[in-house]
């Protein structure tokens, strides 16, 4: 029996863009475990009653985000060069997942401090100036009520907005934010959106002229360094 | 189109039915392809993902080079609503081009209750939803699958119909299509004659239909003297060379039945009188033990899954069972791959078929008894003793096992309160053998005891039996209730509204169509989801189509009638039919086909790779 400390670990880098962005997080992690079988790769598998391969994935990503930086961490039982695992994996990929890189990680999951992201939103209601109210939205306070295990509760998102810039190129607003993405101060992106819906009166229908889209870019570290 | 798929999908509940793109899944050059066919599933993603037949049909036309064969699934009601809103019809999952502009679009109808779905589809697709009304331009509706075999109440609706196994005939339809597209023969009327003219389709519009004062039917004759009389089923003959899909698609959400489906063989020798797919499935055909494990490391290979399923009308009648699973077990153990036999009887429950299952994750089994008394499993031909149930379940709890569910029909040909009471007294013994077996795993035990209501089926010695009322099959359900009173038994009946209704469509005719027609345009879909079964408006909708549902549902039919699906021949004969039904008034039973060839007339469809030539 080999411990689990004994096992080589691999950090996998991907993309989920495109109609991927509906896939769930469980569905996800459920494909990912198939991938890696069908690759042949030698994955450690968990034990216990029902044994799994183990794979841990860096903060999931909410179904309706795309994304250029996931990451999901496995050990292997035995050496197989990192590039062999890109090309194997790579091969299993469904067609619009894209494989970034494979490579020996040596940061760990928990330093990650933020999410950097780039949204779109595009609404016959926007007008020049609804850029400049929705920065200024987040310099002061922006309440949500959130829905939780106990009922509702009303929080201050802005707190969990490290940074936020916005452009208008006469058509649609492009923001580039800088999210918490820590355990204990997680800002989802969704939230953010309903901080926007629920105080500039922007996207509240989904239509084919009133939408957003959300692109997760970087994951960032403390000191705002990109995680790797 | 993309584009707005894309947004609306934003809003729907589970978006991953809509995306395609799975592993798997098949891309053609469109620039290349002759014929294009949409292979729709009148249920849910999850639902038609689950369903082998379509894997295998799937599969089989996209072997062809010159046929792109895409996915299509119903759309549950609130994508329909944001579909309908932006105008986009209904699309096939991989190209995401409209339904409608495909050369084939083929139904896969699997029960009765999913033809509001089918016809909802259609509309859905911008295609007028009777045949008559759609033009040289509209695609060719093709419906197959087990309701084929009574297409008559959506006839109407379909050019044509696949009758019995599709993956040898499908293909052949597929090229005589694009002999007359590429010969400059081509047009739907032409076309339509001559596909009549290949094994196992048929075009209903080519025969006419006259009825009798009383309701029935008077003539149902052919219109030319070239159209078949009456149309036989396909069977594909050898399991061990036919096509069987070895990668499948891989859905990304989570499907009914997410494993690996092996087929072990088709056909059932039981003959169980109440059964359709004991009949329509017949000849018995087995693939060996040696062609299944290559199958199986293949898809596994392929798709990563870590569960196998044999799957069969019977498992325990594979005669290669222990052979087969000693070879799967072989590598399937160390893979951390798990075994699973579903339709396992009681009869042949063994303990080292127990060991050999996945006995990991479940602590229950299920088995179907069908009827509680031995006299009413007789007039069934159900072929299941008592002593063989107490021993199968003595042999699960002694295995560890402490959740047995029995599977029962109320209203059977032949029924009486005491049959009824049957039921109870054997769920009764089932809990004293727990209770008995000095060796029961101490873990929360009980013996679900589940009761359908019986729906007489086309196509089976029970064909011409009249369904039990609705009143009777209620009291029935309530009388039993009263005489279960152990605690460790959990009794849950079907809504004997549902059963009537499958009823009605089971043995409907040509007449029905407008009912379906006239249900769809009230809004009405997804019968078989309790959500969306609506009785009281079903019977409304009779009401206004002039039909009368205790006809079609409640009537003994008489031997000489015609029945509105002999057009249909599936190589049982109507004499073997009649004499089954008649042993089931005497409570006499019929061998099974290992024992004794019962002369049913299957054996002429199946060639020397059947079990029959060796009745001979």
């Amino acid at each position: 029996m080999v411990s689990q400390n004994e096992m080589i670990p691999v950090r996998i880098k991907f993309s989920k863009t495109g109609n991927l962005m509906y896939i769930s997080h469980l569905d996800l992690a459920r494909t990912m475990q198939r991938i890696i079988v069908r690759s042949g790769i030698d994955i450690w598998y968990s034990e216990g009653f029902n044994p799994q391969p183990k794979i841990v994935f860096a903060v999931p990503l909410p179904v309706g985000v795309e994304s250029k930086c996931e990451y999901m961490d496995i050990r292997i039982n035995s050496y197989m060069s990192n590039d062999e695992i890109a090309k194997r994996i790579s091969d299993n990929f469904p067609e619009e997942m894209k494989l970034i890189s494979v490579y020996t990680p040596d940061k760990k999951f928990k330093n990650i401090a933020y999410i950097d992201y780039t949204i779109s939103l595009v609404s016959p209601k926007i007008t020049s100036e609804t850029a400049n109210s929705i920065l200024e939205l987040f310099k002061g306070e922006c309440i949500i009520t959130k829905k939780t295990k106990s009922g509702e509760k009303e929080v201050n998102i802005s707190d969990h907005v490290k940074k936020l810039e916005a452009d208008f190129d006469g058509e649609k607003i492009t923001l580039h934010a800088i999210l918490s993405a820590d355990s204990e101060k997680y800002l989802n992106p969704e939230h953010f959106i309903e901080g926007i819906r629920q105080n500039i009166g922007i996207l509240n229908s989904n239509t084919t002229d009133e939408y957003y889209t959300i692109l997760r870019n970087n994951m960032l570290m403390e000191n705002l360094e990109i995680f790797e | 189109m993309q584009k707005n798929i894309s947004t609306i999908l934003k809003s729907v509940s589970k978006p991953g039915r809509y995306t395609g793109g799975e592993y798997g899944q098949i891309v053609k050059d469109k620039s290349k392809i002759k014929a294009r066919v949409a292979f729709c599933f009148p249920d849910t993603y999850e639902i038609g993902m689950s369903n082998l037949g379509g894997k295998i049909l799937y599969g089989a036309l996209n072997e062809m080079k010159d046929v792109w064969c895409e996915r299509v699934y119903a759309p549950w009601p609130d994508m329909e609503e944001k579909m309908r809103e932006s105008n986009i019809p209904l699309f096939a999952l991989e190209s995401k081009d409209d339904v409608k502009d495909f050369d084939i679009v083929a139904f896969s109808m699997q029960y009765e209750l999913c033809y509001t779905t089918t016809v909802n589809m259609i509309d859905l697709a911008g295609l007028p939803i009777y045949a008559r009304d759609r033009d040289e331009n509209a695609p060719i509706l093709l419906g197959g699958g087990p309701c084929a075999y009574n297409a008559e109440p959506i006839a109407d609706f379909f050019d044509i119909f696949s009758i019995g196994e599709g993956e040898e005939a499908l293909p052949e339809l597929l090229s005589l299509y694009i002999k007359m597209k590429d010969d400059g023969t081509y047009n739907k009327k032409d076309f339509l004659r001559e596909a009549s003219h290949l094994k196992g389709f048929y075009v209903p519009s080519l025969y006419d239909v006259e009825y009798n004062e009383s309701g029935t039917i008077k003539s149902f004759e052919p219109k030319y003297p070239d159209v078949p009389k009456r149309v036989v089923k396909r069977v594909v003959e050898d399991l061990n060379t036919s096509y069987f899909p070895t990668k499948p698609v891989m859905p990304y959400i989570e499907t009914v039945h997410d494993r690996i489906m092996l087929e072990t063989f088709r056909g059932c020798i039981r003959g169980c009188r109440f059964c359709q797919a004991g009949m329509v499935f017949r000849p018995v055909r087995e693939k060996s033990a040696e062609v299944l494990n290559r199958q199986a490391q293949e898809i596994y290979k392929n798709t990563g899954y870590n569960e196998i399923s044999l799957t069969s009308l019977s498992i325990s009648d594979y005669s290669c069972l222990h052979e087969a699973t000693d070879m799967l077990l072989d590598w399937t153990n160390e893979k951390k791959i798990n075994l699973s036999l579903p339709s396992l009887r009681a009869d042949s429950f063994t303990k080292e078929l127990m060991q050999k299952v996945s006995s990991v994750r479940s602590s229950g089994l299920t088995f179907a008894p069908e009827a509680g008394t031995q006299r009413l499993r007789d007039a069934i031909n159900k072929n299941l003793y008592e002593k063989d149930l107490l021993n199968a379940v003595r042999l699960a709890f002694e295995g560890g096992k402490s959740l047995v569910k029995l599977y029962f029909m109320n209203g059977l040909p032949t029924e009486t309160y005491e049959d009824i009471e049957g039921i109870g007294a054997l769920a009764k013994t089932v809990v004293d053998e727990y209770y008995n077996t000095p060796n029961r795993p101490r873990k929360p035990f009980t013996v679900t005891v589940s009761v359908s209501c019986f729906v007489p089926k086309p196509h089976t010695p029970f064909q011409w039996e009249p369904q039990d009322s609705l009143e009777s099959l209620r009291h029935k359900q309530m009388f039993l209730a009263e005489k279960i009173t152990d605690k460790k038994i959990h009794y849950n009946w079907h809504e004997a509204t549902v059963s009537r209704l499958e009823a009605v469509f089971s043995k409907g005719d040509r007449r029905l169509s407008r009912a379906i027609a006239l249900a769809q345009s009230k809004g009405m879909k997804f019968d078989a989801w309790d959500e969306y079964f609506d009785y009281h408006k079903w019977m409304e909708v009779f009401e206004e189509c002039g039909i009368d549902p205790d006809f079609y549902a409640n009537r003994t039919i008489g031997y000489d009638e015609i029945l509105p699906w002999d057009v249909i021949d599936i190589g049982v004969s109507k004499e073997f039919m009649i004499r089954e039904n008649k042993k089931a008034h005497e409570s006499k039973t019929t061998p099974n086909c290992k024992e004794q060839c019962s002369g049913c007339g299957a054996n002429k469809l199946g060639k020397e790779l059947t079990w029959c030539p060796k009745m001979k």
